[in-house]
């Protein structure tokens, strides 16, 4: 196999303009409903812009400068957004049975970013300096002690500020942008079929087993 | 029976639409509201709990903590796994497998170590340590283990402890010495301690403090685990990690919550829920589940209306491509 022509292959469609700046969309995915998904990833791009203000300023910006506290807020009410939408997001797309039509992998990939970001988001409340982060420290050592994962030491809060300004954003950035390179790919579900569409493939598909009874 | 990737319409049509916009639309709402939530609200902050302020408000309870310590008998010299050879707090075959990752000896690196610095500052400290080093192991542990008994007698004078008379060779000294380095707010310093002397690690002045002291004030603002606090946050406006509520639940289960193994049992378990999410779709019956429900005619209402009234548009012919929202 030609390495080269494979990834131009699959990269003509996955780059094209058509792919990430469609002129048009499905029927069925406009409304609110079908806002939640952008507002989460928007929420993203506030927690990262706001994240990188912070880390350029070092962890603890925050206590010494009132621009460094106005800051520290805007994170804080954006990965309150970034849940808050993600989780009505991830309600939506439940309900939309939104894995039909080989879009399994977009939900696997949507579930796995919701798995990382909560460590993401934990690992924040731990730069925090503060009561919440020597308590949440300390009782969430215990039970990462028991699965094995003492290397990921709460404690060290040198360790945890990597985690939490590179590492964890890093693999969550990735999984964000796959989650939305598939959806891009695969396009929005389409409804369940309306009642008579429905009736139509029953019968029809009764009439299959019929004939081959 | 329905096939789950083939149970959706092919019946719908692409309508002009600015993507661009609607994407600049949402970051600039999110920005918006983060900002004005900011501005209006701020954030919480809830004080972190020093040393020092434990030192100064309960000299008895930091001497109880020290002399756990000293004596072997605290939570972390009984711990284990990552910290030391101990079982007090094996939880799991995984937990001993990792073994000793980041050692931790209480009675050197969080007493006798800081009170080696003391030493240099207090000739009285000195007199004692050099007792202390120079006695046997076994009176060691008879002066600490006096000494440990007579705290449960013992009361509060100004920012000292007294401890009735008693056979404790040097320790009460030492633990005199070791309060005053606590009141002094010098003890985090001395207990955090990189060998590059710079400080990014906090590991041994958490573990000072994570038992007595940090569960006392934790239990005032309800953040014990039985409390559901993982998820509690400051007072009104502010909201918590609510996102941990699952996880909180299960440690809110009474075998869970007093199981010597609880927080293996309550993560094993929140992780097997999130496994059973995530692998939904290839499930049979569960992948079916969101068509039974029948919410998705409120989802796509619009789209039902249309198309199932009976005066509705006449059906549009079928997308070239299987729900692909590329045109």
């Amino acid at each position: 196999m030609n390495w080269t022509e494979y990834v131009r292959d699959k990269m003509g469609v996955l780059l094209s303009v058509d792919t990430w700046l469609p002129r048009d969309l499905p029927e069925y995915a406009f409304g609110l409903l079908y806002t939640l998904g952008s507002l989460t990833a928007s929420s993203f791009v506030v927690l990262v812009a706001s994240g990188i203000l912070m880390a350029a300023n070092g962890p603890q910006w925050w206590t010494v400068s009132p621009i460094g506290f106005f800051v520290r807020g805007v994170h804080f009410w954006a990965v309150q957004a970034f849940f808050f939408f993600m989780v009505l997001h991830l309600l939506r797309v439940y309900f939309s049975g939104a894995w039909r039509g080989g879009r399994e992998k977009t939900w696997l990939l949507g579930t796995l970013s919701l798995l990382v970001a909560i460590p993401t988001a934990f690992t924040g409340y731990l730069m925090r300096g503060d009561f919440y982060s020597e308590w949440n420290a300390v009782q969430a050592k215990d039970g990462l002690n028991a699965m094995g994962l003492a290397w990921f030491n709460v404690l060290n809060a040198g360790q945890m500020y990597g985690m939490h300004v590179v590492v964890l954003p890093l693999v969550l950035s990735v999984l964000i942008a796959l989650h939305i390179t598939l959806i891009r790919v695969k396009g929005v579900v389409p409804p369940y079929p309306a009642r008579d569409e429905d009736e139509a493939a029953r019968r029809q598909e009764e009439g299959v087993a019929h004939a081959q009874s | 029976m329905h096939n789950p990737k083939q149970d959706l319409t092919h019946r719908y049509k692409y309508v002009r639409a600015d993507f661009l916009k609607h994407l600049t639309g949402t970051t600039v709402v999110v920005a918006v509201l983060a900002v004005g939530l900011s501005l209006w609200f701020r954030e919480p902050v809830r004080p972190a709990l020093h040393i020092r302020t434990v030192a100064t408000t309960t000299p008895l309870l930091f001497e109880k903590v020290a002399i756990g310590d000293l004596t072997g008998t605290g939570i972390i010299a009984t711990y284990g796994p990552p910290y030391n050879d101990a079982v007090g707090h094996v939880q799991s075959p995984l937990q001993k497998l990792v073994g000793v990752i980041h050692p931790v000896n209480p009675a050197q690196d969080f007493i006798l170590k800081p009170l080696g610095m003391v030493a240099v500052l207090n000739p009285q400290v000195a007199s004692a340590m050099t007792v202390w080093q120079a006695a046997s192991v076994g009176q060691r542990e008879i002066w600490a283990a006096n000494y440990a008994r007579a705290l449960a007698h013992a009361r509060v004078v100004g920012k000292s402890v007294a401890v009735p008379a008693g056979a404790y060779g040097p320790v009460a000294p030492m633990m005199a010495g070791l309060l005053r380095l606590g009141q002094s707010g010098l003890m985090t310093g001395a207990l955090n301690r990189s060998p590059a002397d710079y400080q990014f690690d906090n590991q041994n002045a958490l573990l000072f403090l994570q038992g007595a002291p940090l569960h006392q004030a934790a239990k005032k603002l309800e953040l014990l685990g039985n409390q559901w606090g993982i998820i509690h946050e400051e007072n009104a406006p502010y909201p918590g990690p609510w996102w941990m509520t699952i996880v909180t639940a299960i440690y809110q289960i009474p075998y869970i919550a007093h199981a010597s193994g609880g927080d293996a049992v309550a993560l094993s378990l929140g992780m097997l829920l999130f496994i059973a999410l995530m692998v939904g779709p290839w499930v049979p019956f569960i992948n079916e589940v969101p068509r039974r429900l029948r919410v998705y005619r409120l989802i796509w209402r619009d789209y039902y209306d249309r198309y199932e009234h009976p005066d509705g548009p006449p059906p549009p012919s079928a997308p070239p491509d299987d729900g692909a929202s590329s045109p």
